[in-house]
């Protein structure tokens, strides 16, 4: 099922930017992560995790949800198919990847916020939280490399996109 | 001609092997992994919330 023209620039330009956000977002992220690692300023550790948590739960989450959402409506939508193009089928699965591991962070930020709230909580304790910078920075070398993937979209048909092809000539 | 597996896609297959191989290991050592980072998981010098001891001043 094509979509018509219009409702499918609306569908791209609303993907492109939960995408792009999502991107921002993690960058911010970041920023917020790299204070967790470096700073022995409690107050400003504390500050940190909640701000952590608070990003990935109110902003990280529902955009990676919807870019996946936007980018199955896309892909089902349009010429190019989810399982055609390996570039689309690359950038799905990244996507499906990243968004899970995601999910599974979000949980152990949530304990680090819990603990960084936690009055009783002592300087050392929460100096000893650590970090999920690691995953951060991971998280958005793949979303670069979907990003990279999604605009030079490079040539290549899979198996099931060169039957289709065959069979729609 | 679109005949065949591209080039690129065998380099993104091998770095993904790689990667996965790579996160596998350090599953099996001990180093990484869902929840490694939480406290009270046994990596981490503190435990859960509510079971620290005296508040911080300032």
């Amino acid at each position: 099922m094509r979509m018509r023209p219009g409702v499918r620039q609306s569908a791209l330009a609303a993907h492109i930017a939960l995408s792009v956000g999502w991107v921002g977002a993690v960058a911010a992220y970041i920023a917020l992560d790299v204070v967790a690692a470096t700073s022995n300023d409690v107050q400003l550790l504390r500050a940190g995790y909640l701000a952590m948590d608070l990003v990935v739960r109110f902003v990280i989450v529902p955009l990676a949800l919807a870019s996946l959402l936007t980018g199955l409506l896309m892909g089902v939508g349009t010429k190019w198919g989810l399982f055609r193009h390996y570039w689309v089928l690359i950038s799905l699965l990244l996507t499906v990847v990243a968004t899970a591991v995601l999910l599974a962070e979000t949980r152990t930020i949530g304990r680090l916020a819990e603990v960084a709230a936690d009055p009783a909580a002592t300087g050392d304790s929460v100096r000893a939280l650590g970090t999920t910078l690691v995953h951060s920075i991971g998280g958005m070398a793949v979303l670069l490399v979907i990003l990279v993937l999604n605009v030079y979209k490079p040539r290549g048909l899979t198996r099931y996109g060169r039957r289709r092809a065959t069979q729609d000539v | 001609m679109d005949e065949g597996t591209p080039r690129w896609v065998k380099v993104f297959g091998i770095v993904g092997v790689v990667v996965v191989l790579a996160l596998v290991v350090l599953l099996l050592v001990g180093g990484h992994g869902p929840g490694r980072h939480l406290p009270g998981d046994g990596t981490s010098r503190v435990g859960p919330p509510g079971a620290h001891t005296a508040p911080e001043h300032g």
